[in-house]
């Protein structure tokens, strides 16, 4: 499931826009802990903010979460990233990519902006020590000119964290 | 199909049995209707066996690279395990008996319950969902044919009545392609035909034999690394060889060897004739001494003029230029070394190339021509099309011996030498061959009547292609076995090369064989019960009576 930042950037289709709307519905009624969507009229960039679980390295901490619709969501993922500063951790490199396997390969359309959300929180959750990936530098390196994480051939070796 | 003769142990009395060649062809060519019946078949069997649907058959199969026994050990190990990892479950994991509603996972609308769809899990999806679904899998690759139910805690898969059932025909067509194609790629025994354009697959029993096929679109390549056919070299050499014609590291050598950089702009430059004032192309235009690298202005009559250079002599005594052009040296040479084997190799290649032209040209206009003039059936004229077919294939192998060559090493000189005096024997066999199937029947091509030696022509080149297939079927063994005789013998190569390349016709009959007199002196070993004598040169099997080599002219050594 490819597309580039530019695709991403079509509007949305049809069924893309049904679908969000009864994600925000529901968003709104009911919220994951620990997230607020900061409200726009945009429908296809949510702004989301994640405050880090208390009793973890990243207790009391707040960052931003960018999620951008492609035109066939939820057929295709939608593309997520940290606004930096990114949370120091082992699978967050610092431009903001994130490398977890749902926001790629094992992306299904029957998950949603919650779950995702959900899912990022107990990543950094279990996270055991504040550090930037290994190849962090390189990586960033060959992000340059804006390019998107989808385009990136993620290899997904780290189960525990 | 060889009859030998023996002795039963028990009872002593005499048995004959038969024994089918060796090589009997290991291969079977596959057509896409053959595919494709292959595939329904071993998808029958596990259906049957297993008391599944076809379509589970089909998902159990795809899972274990369609290995029909892997398949039958694994379900009857365990047969619960096998169906959580391939993701069959026996019944619904969700049930919803009373709901006359649902909810679709994916768009969140409501639709009633007979508008839904779902796997073998229960999961239920709108009808809009599942196709967009299955179209983005499809146009994703051939990972669609492994497909899980769109819920993300649910490892299901979606069977191909699903995907019939809800996708396009376009999307329809191409999983079918990647169901076929699945078959071929995913099962370890078979495998594409690599010629551009060809659709035929090559289905191969793996263990004992040659890896060399043929499909019938008449192209002959090693089942093991898909390259060309490339016997006697082995897949590890013909691969760093290909690596090599191709590598990057050859144009560095050259430029290493024959160039030097301007002393100004660096770009490299070629000297290869002329005096050494050297002017740099424009924009440089640089002039400087070809051998010390000085500007030119720095030079003339007092340091040598224009075909000398003192202050080079001087610094070179001096050790200056030492390393450099010892580098250079050595670059020159390996790359001189290379060159010769490579020009020999590419010279085979096209010389096939045209073989091969030829013989189409043979098959499509001149036998038929040559069935009128000489009236004779174009079946009776079979004898010039193996002819041609044997110089294509002995063509291949001598290219290949080149990158044998090259690989053989340097300080082996026993090895080395038999293998060039294998090989020269082997050009000019093959030359004969040729200059017969080329020249001399173009003597025939344009006659205007019957002529009266046409059997005897017959009888030559017959003769000749036999010959040589077998001094070139013989050469093959002998080099696939790495020359392993000169290692026990050592001086008596030349013993060797009678004893394998001689005519196989005789084999089995006698114990000449092992003949150990050299073979300068040979004669009385060369002829056999019947009283054929086999030319020295040649190996032609030649009457008695004849004194002189039928075959290439050579003198008897016996009768000299």
């Amino acid at each position: 499931m490819t597309s580039s930042s530019a695709a991403s950037r079509k509007a949305l289709s049809k069924i893309a826009c049904n679908r969000l709307q009864k994600e925000l519905v529901e968003w709104q009624v009911n919220p994951p802990a620990g997230f607020k969507h900061k409200v726009t009229d945009n429908l296809q960039r949510w702004v989301i903010e994640v405050n880090g679980a208390s009793g973890t390295l990243y207790a009391n901490e707040t960052y931003q979460l960018q999620v951008d619709f492609p035109e066939h969501y939820p057929m295709e993922a939608p593309q997520v990233i940290f606004i930096p500063p990114a949370p120091l951790h082992p699978h967050i490199y610092s431009n903001g990519h994130i490398c977890l396997d749902i926001l790629y390969d094992s992306w299904s359309p029957a998950m949603t902006a919650s779950s995702i959300c959900i899912s990022i929180l107990s990543m950094l959750s279990s996270s055991t020590v504040k550090q930037r990936p290994a190849d962090n530098d390189r990586y960033v390196k060959n992000c340059r000119n804006g390019r998107s994480p989808k385009e990136t051939r993620w290899w997904f070796h780290d189960d525990k964290v | 199909m060889v009859e030998l003769i023996g002795f039963c142990h028990r009872c002593d009395k005499v048995v004959h049995c038969s024994i089918e060649p060796i090589d009997l062809q290991n291969y079977t060519v596959l057509t896409e209707a053959d595919i494709r019946q292959h595939q329904e078949e071993d998808i029958m069997r596990i259906s049957t066996v297993l008391s599944i649907s076809k379509v589970s058959a089909s998902i159990l199969l795809r899972y274990y690279s369609w290995s029909v026994s892997k398949v039958h050990d694994e379900w009857f190990a365990d047969e619960e395990k096998v169906r959580r990892a391939v993701g069959l479950p026996e019944k619904p994991v969700v049930d919803y008996p009373n709901a006359q509603e649902h909810n679709c996972g994916i768009c969140f609308e409501t639709y009633p319950r007979d508008k839904m769809h779902a796997a073998a899990c229960g999961h239920p999806f709108c009808s809009s969902c599942w196709a967009g679904y299955i179209s983005t899998a499809i146009n994703d690759g051939p990972g669609c044919l492994m497909l899980r139910c769109p819920d993300p805690s649910c490892g299901a898969v979606v069977c191909q009545d699903m995907i019939n059932a809800l996708a396009s025909a376009e999307d329809k067509e191409k999983y079918s392609r990647y169901f076929i194609r699945s078959y071929v790629e995913d099962n370890r025994k078979t495998k594409w035909c690599p010629a551009p354009g060809c659709d035929y697959a090559i289905d191969f029993i793996v263990g004992g034999g040659s890896y060399d096929v043929t499909c019938r679109c008449s192209y002959s390549f090693c089942w093991n690394c898909t390259e060309e056919a490339h016997r006697p070299v082995d897949c590890g050499t013909v691969a760093k060889w290909i690596l090599k014609n191709s590598a990057e590291s050859e144009n560095m050598n050259w430029i290493l060897a024959n160039s030097k950089p301007c002393p100004k702009c660096k770009r490299p430059i070629e000297k290869n004739q002329g005096c050494m004032h050297i002017t740099c192309t424009p924009p440089c235009k640089f002039e400087f001494c070809w051998l010390c690298l000085g500007a030119w202005s720095d030079h003339g009559e007092r340091t040598g003029g224009f075909y000398a250079c003192n202050r080079y002599e001087t610094a070179k005594q001096e050790g200056v230029y030492d390393e450099t052009e010892k580098r250079r040296e050595m670059a020159k040479n390996s790359l001189e070394r290379y060159t010769h084997y490579y020009e020999r190799w590419a010279t085979n290649q096209s010389s096939r190339q045209k073989a091969l032209a030829d013989l189409q040209q043979m098959q499509t206009v001149h036998l038929e021509k040559l069935s009128d003039i000489q009236c004779q059936p174009e079946s009776q004229l079979k004898f010039i099309t193996e002819a041609w077919l044997q110089i294509v294939e002995c063509r291949r192998v001598l290219k290949w011996t080149y990158a044998y060559g090259y690989y053989l090493p340097e300080h082996e000189h026993a090895k080395r030498q038999f293998f060039e005096y294998l090989q020269g024997e082997a050009e000019s066999g093959l030359e004969r061959l040729h200059q017969c199937a080329e020249k001399e029947l173009q003597v025939y091509l344009n006659e205007e009547d019957p002529s009266k030696d046409f059997n005897e022509f017959r009888t030559k080149l017959a003769g000749l292609t036999s010959v040589t297939r077998n001094y070139f079927e013989n050469l093959v063994r002998a080099l696939e076995n790495g020359l392993s005789d000169v290692d026990s013998h050592g001086a008596c190569s030349r013993t060797a090369s009678s004893k394998n390349l001689g005519g196989t016709s005789n084999k089995g009959r006698g114990g000449r064989g092992k003949a150990t007199t050299s073979r300068s002196s040979s004669s009385s070993r060369n002829i056999d019960d019947l009283g054929h004598w086999s030319c020295e040169h040649c190996t032609f099997a030649n009457v008695k009576s004849a004194t002189v080599c039928q075959m290439c002219g050579q003198m008897c050594q016996q009768r000299r």
